[in-house]
């Protein structure tokens, strides 16, 4: 009686494993169509392909289904879209006041993010040393891609106090400014304007390096044919390169806008979270991403409460599609142009 | 002489270059005070206009560095600190009693729910992007994914978070835990390693594809031994910067992934709980108590380091990764 050593015991296994292994691809090989396996791939393939539709549908599916019982029902219907008065506690699902501050804070941000980050797209596209401009847009990238909770850390823990101690103070002190309708209003801080702000400065990044990309691909020649013609170099980035790379932009803008709505941590912690429309830049508001935020969790054993967030979430994902089918449609006839230039 | 010689070395250098940018930028603003008359009014324009737009750039680039200055200036004294959950405590530690203690599980936590994220998303993503640039044709079918990616990119993240909680949480009864926020991740991850897989896969010159189909190699070979090694760095780009971005969202993860001042012990069930960085530093700022503010900042500048050495991780991987296979 000999014990099979190791090595041996090893030496069967892989032999055993090998002769088995050999005779299933051998089978394979008989198999050994192209085509066969060409079509597995193509199948095999497809189904993963299609999982981001099948994702936005799940989503669409979801959200209609969960948002039908309010929009359905007597207290709700559709009117709720406009009606600005939100108490669960006595049936009133108004999500107009939310829309309202989604879009005063979107504006703020557009407002400001739009000329700066054009702006600084064409110094950087038209004006800036290469070195230079490697580092800024190393700079810009790394900006792209700080989480938002910690630019709304930064807004909650230094931009509300800047906005309370010095921003309202010299604006009310100011007679000039003091009588504006829309910069009345004691502040704590929190207030549209600091979701604005914090919304513009996350949005930069994205303006710039699309902008920035959409003005450099406009073809040389146009801007050399400008400056043969007389045109300074501000006038030739302005009105040549800037008019040429217009659906880029445009694209650029959109996406942003998208984007703006859709934020959520960051202005969720600076907007004051008031159930009133801001008629100041100094009034607080709540934006739609945050009532979902602030409330689902709540929410969720109230049929009708729950299908109002619900229908938020909705109006969210609609918006978004739209403005990512409007982008899409601009940078397609961007191309068209650039094809044609 | 010496002069010459001085700007003559400068010129070689990219701070002599800067220098002399500089410099010029620096002679006509005197020329704009002393000749004021010489200027036309285009001119003065056109430099008003210039000054403007790098200004713009000043705007845009500033809050990034008052940002860091303001994490560094509260939150080093955590990272150098010595006392509970300070210094090496910091990452090593769980919250404990009172939270005074490290953020272990919240990164645990992130780093769990990233690892399920990528194994659910990338191959997923890679799969699809292979389908729609290698096996389909430009045309209806194409063009129907794309702009599926592209919304679903573009889809507001408390959205995926209210659909997690919905179809994951309540309707397919996962319940909360890693898995659940993990699937929700995965659906944020798909559109951006879609699309920059794809955009690899189209750098990839169509040579390759029929060198090795002349070779008798099926189309699956071709693809997956040709193709896609070829175009293995920029994948590699896109899963990393899509990890980049997961890593910091928090609202997805607010209703899916419970929270836990321990460690996961399961992939489902209340075991599986996990806290997160981004719902950590959230929960932490909404603190009264001071030390949890601090500690907040520290916890900021743990995920900002992360996130920050994946995006380099992801340029680096695409500059060297190319270099090395071309």
């Amino acid at each position: 009686m000999v014990m099979p050593t190791i090595r041996e015991t090893l030496a069967a296994w892989s032999r055993q494993i090998s002769e088995r292994y050999e005779s299933l691809s051998m089978r394979l090989r008989r198999l050994k169509d192209p085509a066969h396996v060409d079509l597995a791939g193509r199948i095999g393939l497809f189904i993963p392909a299609t999982t981001a539709i099948l994702i936005i549908v799940l989503i669409l599916t979801f959200l209609w289904y969960e948002s039908m019982p309010i929009l359905t029902s007597d207290v709700g219907g559709p009117a709720i879209f406009l009606e600005p008065t939100w108490d669960p506690n006595r049936d009133l699902f108004g999500i107009g006041v939310f829309i309202a501050g989604s879009l005063v804070c979107t504006g703020i941000a557009l407002g400001v993010a739009l000329p700066v980050g054009i702006g600084a797209a064409i110094f950087l596209s038209e004006f800036c040393p290469s070195h230079l401009r490697d580092v800024l847009r190393m700079i810009i990238e790394m900006m792209a891609a700080v989480p938002s909770i910690v630019y709304g850390l930064w807004a909650y823990t230094v931009m509300v106090p800047w906005i309370r101690d010095s921003v309202y103070p010299a604006v009310s002190s100011n007679p000039l400014l003091a009588w504006v309708p829309f910069l009345q209003g004691p502040t704590n801080g929190y207030s549209a304007l600091a979701g604005g702000l914090i919304l513009a400065i996350m949005l930069l990044p994205t303006v710039v390096s699309v902008s920035d990309d959409a003005l450099r691909s406009v073809p040389r020649s146009l801007r050399e044919a400008s400056l043969a013609l007389g045109a300074s170099e501000s006038e030739t980035a302005l009105k040549v390169v800037l008019r040429a790379a217009l659906p880029g932009v445009g694209a650029a803008i959109v996406l942003s806008l998208g984007r703006a709505v859709g934020e959520t941590m960051a202005v969720l912690m600076v907007t004051g979270n008031s159930l009133t429309i801001p008629y100041s830049l100094f009034d607080p508001c709540y934006v739609m991403t945050s009532i979902i935020t602030n409330q689902l969790g709540y929410a969720f054993v109230f049929p009708l409460w729950r299908s109002a967030l619900f229908a938020v979430a909705l109006v969210l994902m609609l918006m978004s599609i739209c403005f990512t089918a409007i982008a899409k449609v601009l940078i397609w006839r961007g191309t068209r142009i650039g094809a044609v230039v | 002489m010496n002069r010459t010689d001085d700007e003559r070395e400068r010129e070689g250098t990219q701070a002599g270059r800067l220098w002399t940018v500089l410099s010029e930028g620096g002679t006509r603003l005197v020329a704009l005070g002393g000749r004021a008359r010489r200027l036309t009014r285009r001119e003065v324009k056109d430099i008003v206009f210039k000054l403007l737009v790098a200004l713009m750039v000043l705007i845009v680039v500033t809050p990034f560095f008052l940002l860091l200055a303001r994490l560094l200036s509260v939150g080093l004294q955590d990272l150098v600190g010595s006392g509970p959950g300070q210094g090496w405590e910091l990452i090593a530690t769980l919250p404990g009693a009172a939270l005074r203690g490290g953020v272990l599980n919240a990164i645990v936590g992130t780093t769990v729910l990233v690892l399920v994220a990528t194994a659910v998303g990338v191959p997923l993503s890679v799969m699809g992007a292979v389908y729609i640039n290698e096996y389909s044709r430009p045309g209806r079918v194409r063009t129907a994914i794309e702009f599926g990616a592209d919304v679903l990119a573009g889809i507001p993240s408390i959205v995926f978070g209210a659909f997690g909680f919905t179809f994951l949480v309540a309707y397919l009864g996962l319940g909360l835990g890693a898995l659940t926020g993990g699937l929700t991740l995965a659906f944020m991850m798909i559109p951006t390693v879609m699309r920059t897989t794809q955009e690899a896969l189209k750098q990839v010159p169509s040579s390759l594809r029929e060198a090795s189909l002349a070779l008798g190699a099926t189309k699956w070979a071709t693809t997956w031994r040709v193709t896609v090694r070829a175009a293995l760095p920029g994948i590699v780009t896109g899963i990393l910067l899509a990890v980049g971005r997961v890593m910091g969202e928090t609202a997805p993860l607010i209703f899916t992934t419970g929270n836990n001042l321990g460690l996961p012990t399961g992939l489902v069930g209340p075991e599986s709980w996990v806290a997160s960085l981004p719902f950590t530093i959230w929960s932490y700022i909404m603190d009264p108590r001071p030390y949890l503010q601090v500690r907040a900042h520290s916890a900021a500048l743990v995920l900002l380091m992360m996130v920050l050495i994946v995006d380099i991780l992801a340029n680096y991987a695409s500059r060297r990764l190319t270099r090395r296979i071309v």
